[in-house]
């Protein structure tokens, strides 16, 4: 991991692009102010883990979804052309 | 026409049409960026999205809006714009489903990580909108 020191103010450019600036520092709680084009998602690392892991857990599908089918039919039914 | 090897579906034929593709992978899957999307059976509100590469690698999708018809009614102007990414494209938006191993009915439904697809170019997305208050994790409504 690259490790830099920056004070207030200062900030860091990452790529072309994204630039990520130190707004304010409080005890142990940091404010980031974050420059980057509108493709580049920026999500605090949990929030991403969190769609990770449960990526994983969605990939895990059994094939037979006979028991999930009845039930959902029925909102689908009440609520059609969603799409 | 390409020929799709699958471990639950077996071969399948799948045409262009059906083909989507993932620029950035989806997160956790980086490197799987081709899918195709299936119907599960006629008449079913689930849909596979089934790797064109990798053949044990599926997820069931659902279109959101069966399970909350207001879905992204409303979201900010900032995660609208991170849905549209300024395509002029229509969007077609598919939820990712979770369905606990032997607990169907513990089944989720991930509302905060939708899967965005544009109609015409077949380019897709997952996006995360940590800031809508959806879950990742919706328990799906029976009944």
């Amino acid at each position: 991991m690259l490790v830099l020191t920056r004070k207030v103010e200062e900030s860091i450019t990452i790529g072309n692009h994204v630039t990520v600036t130190i707004l304010e520092v409080k005890g142990n709680q940091v404010k980031l102010g974050i420059r980057a084009p509108r493709s580049v998602p920026v999500n605090r690392t949990e929030v991403f883990e969190s769609v990770i892991n449960e990526n994983i857990r969605a990939s895990e599908a059994p094939s037979d979804l006979e028991s999930l089918t009845l039930p959902i039919k029925a909102a689908a039914a009440k609520k059609s052309g969603g799409l | 026409m390409n020929t799709i090897n699958t471990t639950r579906f077996g071969e399948i034929e799948a045409d262009e049409s059906q083909a989507i593709h993932f620029a950035d992978g989806l997160p956790g899957f980086h490197d799987r960026r081709d899918f195709i999307i299936l119907e599960h059976k006629p008449g079913s509100p689930f849909l596979w999205l089934q790797s064109m590469d990798a053949p044990d690698l599926a997820f069931v999708m659902i279109n959101p809006f069966l399970m909350k018809s207001d879905y992204l009614q409303d979201i900010s102007p900032e995660e609208e714009a991170l849905l549209k990414n300024e395509t002029d494209d229509e969007i077609i938006v598919f939820s990712l489903v979770t369905i606990p191993r032997g607990e169907v009915k513990k089944a989720t439904v991930n509302l905060m990580g939708p899967i965005v697809v544009e109609s015409k170019s077949r380019r897709a997305r997952q996006v995360i909108l940590a800031n809508s208050g959806y879950s990742h994790c919706q328990q799906m409504i029976f009944g």
